[in-house]
């Protein structure tokens, strides 16, 4: 006779993943006390209401020239895309012989779109040199990486089964790149759908897309005209798979340039100086080293904000993973009745399509500026992402015992077998978060974010920039300390899962 | 005249030795087959042989190696990637050059995949694949044929008349199977391997079905037909075709 082992003893994998995540949840509510979640607002719930008064009467009529702004944000997102991938695919080729173009890559994808948005608006202003920009060239980090390993994937077969001698460029067209084709491709519409968001984003820091008169409308109250915006936003993302059809996309492309502009009259001297001076503090450009000190006594208080930083999206990640557990089964053919399901997938569908942004600028309207939006905003839009891979990874499992209670069904059928993929996809999702949270400092959360934002602000740009490298760094780091943790027994064969 | 030897060589892949000591010869005009179960080291073989005879060599792989996405015709003029340049491969995907169009046309007339030519390989069945596959090779026009088991995906039927138009075609062949009465109705020397080891070498006219059926120990089957139907052969193929 032996006894039954102690709680969560053993060294089973599914055992080893428990403590694991629960490691996670206990550090962030260990550290929870730390954060700032006060409720500053008034009256939430009465705000709330107003808004979802606003979303359920939308006043399309009183929007002026909403077709221009969505010409502007599908354009911009059309040829962000694009171009990211035309200077993503040769970095891709290079990838995994450059170790330089690795770090290259991670950097500029370090970067979230919207800083680097705020970086080109002071040389581009707002144009759309500066939108374009901003999407393509994070995406051409993303799009290498994501490239190179799908291109690392290629089946072997087809190029051992040519005559010696074929030329590299050949081999690459006949026997590598149809191979791994449809992938490349699902991946690139995949990333056009996210860009479709940043590009909304764009409107926040002043370029005319979408988010520009959704951030008015909401900020001056008017949220018929907020409500009509974004069932405009959704119906564009429903309906992407029609307008956006592969066989449509040359058209579009070339319509596309006529609704892109303004253009920007670029003076090279002042970009120049911008480059070459402007980003770089004072003392270090006149090799004065004892004065670069003083420049860094005169930065803003950097640790709290970091400090804040990490605490986000550590809260961020295990509040998404608490929410993915508990949102999955809504929207999964193993639970609940058609109707549910339905109205539990438009839920995960809206969650997900909404700007994590435009979440937490609503709840921030809501709740005041506290941590608390940003933290909702983040682990309900990522919650959502990963819920609606992991229900649609559940709908392909086939369960051994029909009539287990649904308890059951979810705790020893399913569970067991998502939760390594689910694991996978936190730890894939955290660099994401990390972006994001940095990102939330321009609501006026007291992240990195804040103090870049307000760096630029106050045309201190050789501030705003270190800044950036700052989080640039600790996007890296994060990014390799989720790879370390990431359930290795799960290869995440599908990329548009990241 | 002698086409190549192995004396004494351990053959397989880095450091793992499939083939230790192996001592074999073959000569030009000769139609070998090679039998033997999975794993006994035929392709070991057929793949030394091929990086042996380089391009002199038409060679027809196991699972096929074709490109699902692109259509026969290109599958087909893969054959001779290395004789033109590489604009001119570029310019052939996006316009087929018209001298290879109707060569590779006969062929697959010869083949029974008339009307294919633009068909993508991922909507042909797999008897139709292998076919491409053996077009393939026929498109490189070499004097020898190597095969690693280009017959596995067709009927018995088919089989016989794919073997005849491969060696109305080839002087010399070389080619794995597992259908124990073609090989000795159809070739003049069958080579038998087992567990990494020659365990038979003789012309066909001095061998019966049932030395043939010892190379498969634990066969059941006192028939050599029960060879013909080797149901995990398509898997090579299957991968290919899932991960596009």
């Amino acid at each position: 006779m032996s006894g039954a082992p102690g709680l969560l003893r053993g060294n089973s994998p599914g055992l080893t993943l428990a403590r694991r995540s629960l490691a996670l949840i206990l550090l962030c509510l260990l550290l929870l006390p730390f954060a700032d979640l006060r409720i500053i607002a008034v009256d939430p719930w009465g705000e709330l209401w107003r808004m979802l008064d606003g979303f359920v009467w939308p006043d399309f009529l009183g929007l002026e020239n909403p077709l221009l702004a969505i010409a502007l944000t599908v354009s911009v997102a059309l040829w962000g895309t694009f171009i990211g991938a035309i200077l993503g695919f040769p970095l891709a080729l290079l990838f995994h012989h450059s170790r330089m173009v690795r770090a290259f890559c991670a950097f500029v994808r370090a970067i979230h779109e919207l800083f680097w948005a705020l970086l080109f608006i002071q040389v581009f202003g707002l144009s759309a040199v500066t939108a374009l920009a901003a999407l393509a060239i994070p995406y051409a980090g993303i799009f290498a990486k994501v490239y190179a390993e799908i291109l690392e994937l290629t089946p072997r077969a087809p190029t051992d089964a040519l005559p010696g001698g074929v030329d590299r460029l050949s081999r690459f067209l006949y026997a590598e790149l149809p191979l791994v084709w449809e992938r490349l491709a699902s991946y690139t519409r995949y990333r056009f759908e996210c860009a479709m968001r940043a590009s909304v984003l764009l409107g926040f820091v002043g370029l005319p897309t979408l988010g520009f008169y959704l951030e008015s409308a909401f900020r001056e109250g008017r949220f018929g005209e907020a409500g009509a915006l974004l069932w405009v936003f959704y119906a564009l993302i429903a309906t992407l798979q029609w307008w956006g059809h592969r066989r449509l996309l040359p058209i579009l492309l070339v319509g596309a340039l006529f609704c892109l502009g303004p253009w920007p009259e670029v003076d090279g001297d002042l970009l120049w100086r911008f480059v070459s001076q402007d980003l770089w503090p004072a003392p270090l450009l006149q090799g004065d080293l004892a004065g670069m000190g003083s420049w860094l006594a005169g930065l803003p208080d950097l640790l709290p904000a970091i400090g804040n930083t990490l605490l986000l999206a550590l809260m961020g990640t295990a509040g998404s993973l608490v929410l993915a557990l508990l949102l999955w089964p809504l929207a999964s053919r193993h639970f609940g009745r058609p109707w549910q399901r339905v109205g539990g997938r438009l839920m995960l569908i809206v969650l997900r399509s909404t700007p994590e942004l435009l979440l937490a600028f609503i709840f921030l309207l809501m709740l005041g500026p506290s941590m608390l939006p940003a933290w909702l905003a983040l682990a309900l839009h990522n919650g959502a992402v990963i819920a609606f891979l992991v229900a649609r990874h559940a709908d392909g499992l086939k369960t051994g015992m029909a009539d287990l209670p649904a308890s059951g069904r979810y705790a020893y059928e399913l569970l067991p077998r998502l939760y390594p993929n689910l694991l996978a996809l936190i730890c894939y999702r955290a660099e994401v978060i990390m972006r994001e949270t940095a990102l939330l400092g321009m609501l006026g959360v007291a992240t990195l974010g804040f103090y870049i934002d307000s760096s630029f602000q106050y045309l201190m740009f050789d501030h705003a920039f270190f800044l950036l490298l700052i989080t640039a760094v600790l996007n890296i780091g994060v990014d390799a300390l989720s790879r370390r943790f990431r359930p290795r027994e799960v290869p995440l064969d599908d990329p548009c899962s990241r | 005249m002698s086409l190549l030897r192995f004396e004494d060589v351990d053959l397989g892949h880095g450091t793992h030795v499939v083939l230790p000591g192996l001592t074999l010869s073959f000569q030009a005009g000769e139609r070998v087959a090679l039998l033997g179960q999975s794993g006994a080291g035929k392709s070991t073989l057929l793949a030394e042989i091929r990086r042996r005879l380089g391009n002199t060599a038409a060679w027809c792989p196991q699972g096929h190696g074709l490109v699902p996405l692109l259509s026969v015709y290109h599958n087909v003029y893969m054959g001779r990637l290395e004789r033109h340049s590489a604009l001119a491969n570029l310019f052939n995907l996006v316009k087929p050059r018209r001298e290879a169009w109707q060569t590779v046309e006969t062929l697959t007339h010869e083949l029974g995949l008339e009307g294919l030519l633009r068909r993508p390989v991922e909507q042909l069945s797999g008897g139709q694949r292998q076919r491409v596959a053996i077009a393939r090779a026929f498109y490189q026009q070499r004097e020898i044929f190597l095969g690693d088991e280009p017959l596995a995906s067709v009927d018995p039927h088919q089989a016989l008349r794919l073997l005849e138009r491969i060696q109305a075609r080839h002087a010399t062949s070389i080619i794995a199977l597992h259908q124990h009465r073609l090989a000795l109705g159809h070739f003049d020397r069958i080579i038998g391997l087992r567990d990494g080891r020659v365990v038979l070498d003789a012309p066909t006219r001095e061998l019966t079905l049932a030395r043939l059926d010892a190379l498969y120990p634990d066969s059941t089957a006192t028939q050599g037909d029960t060879k013909d139907e080797t149901p995990g052969e398509a898997k090579g193929e299957d991968r290919a075709a899932s991960s596009t």
